[in-house]
């Protein structure tokens, strides 16, 4: 005999996710509804201008890769601001995460980050990217700039578990103050000799043994990997870097995979532009500046639309990634997650909406 | 007194300084828009769930009449504080520049037996874009009532003082239903099997509410099932009579007016703010009448500016006002009892076949040359 649903059905009637949400976060709890909340239970000094936070995910927390990133939210003055960051350890027996952060000048997320106590709830999206290591044999190259170190720190410290895995990681910093887990990673290279280390400082006076001082060249490429041909080279840090990579390695090295950590910048008036839309998979190109929704319907798609006047927000979709323009205001929408009321918003670079 | 007395005709440069005037000050005031909002609409949602929580518990306790009165009221406050500055107000993406979740203006459900979706259709977007443009906004008269006389006499109006009545105390379900638009049924212009499978989402939400209010408590109260169910019911007829008085004062006052279909041709900004003042009016009161109407005791606000955090209401009026004395225009105020009291005389006067009187021009005509 089955249980009736009812009662099931007459609690989903009371609690809905919101409901659920507000009392839980009362209670001081981080169960969500439908959502991957982490509680920040650790935090330590990095380097300067860089922390490491430790998470305590709630159980909707699926898992991940080293070598992969997540969207992380967190509020600030109010709003939600969502960044990638990037795992710095590979998955832990206490399901914690580790994830360090570099203060950006300027930069909003990166200072609050930088800025929040043990205590502080964050929220985590899916984690992504496929800059991992596949289990078996394999040479790899790690060029790391700056935060770019994040993803390569896990991936260094995975080839532990990976034991036909050899890497040699290159890491930059300006100052040798800013290295990121400098100690952890003499101790795992001393520890572990299918790991070489070298750090390479562009600003600081006098050079330590095993150092470079110099920025990424043919010839620092050449002594770091002589076989360069049976190699796997992962780049990751500022666009300028992983391009300077990409052009010395791609197509002489076994496999190039580069990530560039910083954002895309916006595209002049008129320009076409690449607008993906999730829902429905599709991808089309339509001019920079002008407004989407006739845009888009000029294409034969048939968005939600009403008062086409920016007022009723039928027209409303998500952001997921790039930079559009409210052409009525002039303002620039860039943070991830906002609402784009496509009658009176234009695309200003390459864009993914929720449609 | 008639609009033509209240009202300047604008000639369309003045219009457009009109409509200019008021785009400059919606940009002055959403470039303040920020963390102050974002705590108070924050204090509001934790303010609608502790009073609906000690509403409901004291509920549990309904057998003893103080607790059974204080519960009632406690859920009622909560109810209408949902409706009003939170739901509506939410559903209009007031709030989605917060980029929370439980604040997204598309996806928020509300408290009440109509769904969500249906009300961003008829209000957000008909009632907000045509207001009070007859054939167009179906919010005059909620194709039940004959508020304006331009509306064609029939003599089932007759009984809309009655009908006012029931309506008033069943407004949850006249909203949940309005999107259905059950005349072209009887009319032949919608078939049965298009009512049904419209009608599939609002009955889910209608079943949804019943089984919490009227099943789900009750049944959690025990042996006091009957007070809770009571205090619910009661609850839930406090906020359909509150919304309904707030919602009437906001378009259906002596001096609110309505329009032709004809003055949506090429209309420009200017003009379309003209006639959303034209066609709202105000209640002056404190600050517990403004959050207690969600911010709609600002109505004349609210349709110039749907989109803004209606807390900001109280502070840009002074400034609407001024430009509209500026342009000759009625600025639509008056009092909870006043403007209700109108409401009223309208329902009352329009059971009865009546005239229109001269329509005031909103734009001048242009002049002849001499
Ligand atoms: C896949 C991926 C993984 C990432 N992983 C990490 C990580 O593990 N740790 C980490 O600290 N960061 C990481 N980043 C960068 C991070 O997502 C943010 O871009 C960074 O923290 C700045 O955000 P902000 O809100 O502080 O700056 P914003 O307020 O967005 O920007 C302020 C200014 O700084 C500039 N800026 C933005 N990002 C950078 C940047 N990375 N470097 C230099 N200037 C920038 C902007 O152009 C702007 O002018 C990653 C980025 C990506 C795409
Ligand atoms: S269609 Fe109404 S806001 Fe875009």
């Amino acid at each position: 005999m089955s249980l009736s649903p009812a009662p099931h059905r007459l609690l989903r009637a009371a609690v809905t996710a919101p409901v659920f949400d507000f009392w839980s976060r009362q209670f001081g709890s981080i169960q969500a509804w439908d959502r991957c909340l982490a509680r920040v239970v650790g935090r330590r000094e990095e380097a300067r201008g860089a922390v490491t936070l430790t998470l305590q995910p709630n159980r909707r927390f699926r898992g991940f890769a080293p070598g992969q990133h997540v969207n992380l939210t967190a509020e600030v003055d109010g709003v939600r601001l969502t960044r990638s960051y990037s795992f710095t350890q590979p998955p832990r027996a206490d399901g914690r995460l580790r994830i360090t952060v570099k203060q950006v000048q300027g930069g909003r997320l990166s200072t609050a980050l930088c800025a929040l106590r043990p205590g502080a709830v964050v929220e985590l999206g899916e984690p992504y990217g496929g800059m991992t290591l596949p289990q078996g044999p394999g040479r790899y190259l790690f060029l790391a700039a700056g935060s770019g170190i994040t993803p390569l720190m896990s991936l260094s410290l995975a080839l532990e578990q990976n034991p036909q895995a050899e890497a040699t990681l290159v890491y930059w910093a300006q100052h040798r103050d800013e290295l990121c887990f400098a100690e952890e990673l003499r101790t795992l290279a001393a520890r572990q000799p299918r790991l070489r280390l070298h750090f390479a400082l562009t600003r600081e006076p006098l050079r330590l043994a095993g150092e470079f001082g110099r920025r990424l060249d043919a010839a620092l490429l050449d002594e770091v990997a002589p076989e360069l041909a049976a190699v796997q080279v992962f780049a990751c840090g500022p666009r300028g870097f992983v391009e300077q990579a990409r052009a010395l390695a791609q197509g002489r090295a076994q496999r190039f995979h580069g990530e560039a950590f910083t954002p895309p910048e916006a595209a002049g008036g008129g320009a076409p532009v690449r607008v993906q839309l999730r829902r429905s998979g599709q991808t089309l190109e339509v001019p920079a500046g002008t407004p989407l929704l006739p845009a888009l319907e000029a294409q034969g798609l048939r968005p939600d639309s009403g008062c086409r006047m920016g007022l009723c927000n039928t027209c409303a979709c998500r952001l997921v990634e790039g930079v559009g323009q409210n052409l009525d205001s002039g303002e620039t929408i860039a943070e991830p997650g906002s609402e784009l009321r496509i009658c009176i918003s234009a695309a200003r670079s390459d864009l993914t909406l929720d449609l | 007194m008639t609009s033509a007395a209240l009202n300047r005709p604008l000639s369309v440069a003045e219009l457009d300084a009109f409509g200019a005037e008021l785009d400059a000050l919606r940009a002055r005031t959403m470039a303040q828009v920020g963390a102050e909002d974002a705590r108070y609409i924050r204090r509001i949602v934790a303010t609608v769930r502790y009073t609906e929580a000690a509403g409901r518990a004291l509920l549990f306790f309904g057998a003893l009449p103080p607790a059974w009165v204080l519960g009632t009221l406690l859920l009622g406050l909560s109810k209408i504080l949902e409706n009003m500055e939170l739901g509506h107000n939410v559903m209009h993406g007031q709030y989605d520049w917060m980029r929370d979740p439980h604040l997204h203006g598309k996806t928020y459900e509300w408290d009440i037996v109509g769904t969500s979706d249906n009300w961003r259709y008829t209000h957000n977007y008909k009632h907000h874009t045509y207001t009070n443009v007859r054939g167009m906004d179906d919010d005059i008269g909620y194709g039940l009532l004959r508020l304006f006389p331009e509306q064609r006499w029939r003599p089932f109006y007759l009984f809309q003082p009655l009908i006012a009545v029931i309506f008033a105390l069943l407004f949850q379900w006249g909203v949940a239903i309005q999107r259905l638009e059950l005349g072209k049924v009887f009319s032949g212009r919608k078939t049965k099997a298009e009512l049904r499978e419209e009608f599939r989402p609002v009955g889910r939400k209608m079943r949804r509410q019943l089984l919490k209010d009227y099943v789900l408590f009750p049944l959690l109260a025990g042996p006091f099932f009957l007070p809770v169910l009571l205090g619910n019911l009661v609850a839930n007829g406090m906020r359909n009579l509150w919304t309904y008085a707030v919602i009437f004062c906001g378009h259906f006052t002596a001096d609110a007016e309505t329009f032709p279909k004809s003055v949506l041709q090429n209309e420009s900004r200017g003009h379309w703010y003209l006639r959303q003042l034209r066609g709202s009016s105000n209640l002056s009161g404190g600050r517990l009448l403004h959050i207690m109407t969600g911010n709609l005791s600002h109505q004349i606000e609210h349709h110039l500016y749907p989109d803004m955090p209606a807390r900001r209401y109280a502070q840009v009026a002074p400034e609407v006002r001024a430009i509209c004395a500026r342009y000759g225009q009625n600025y639509n105020t008056g009092s909870m009892w006043s403007q209700f009291g109108q409401v009223i005389w309208r329902i009352l006067r329009h059971a009865l076949p009546s005239r229109p009187g001269k329509a005031a021009p909103l734009v001048a005509p242009v002049a002849e040359a001499v």
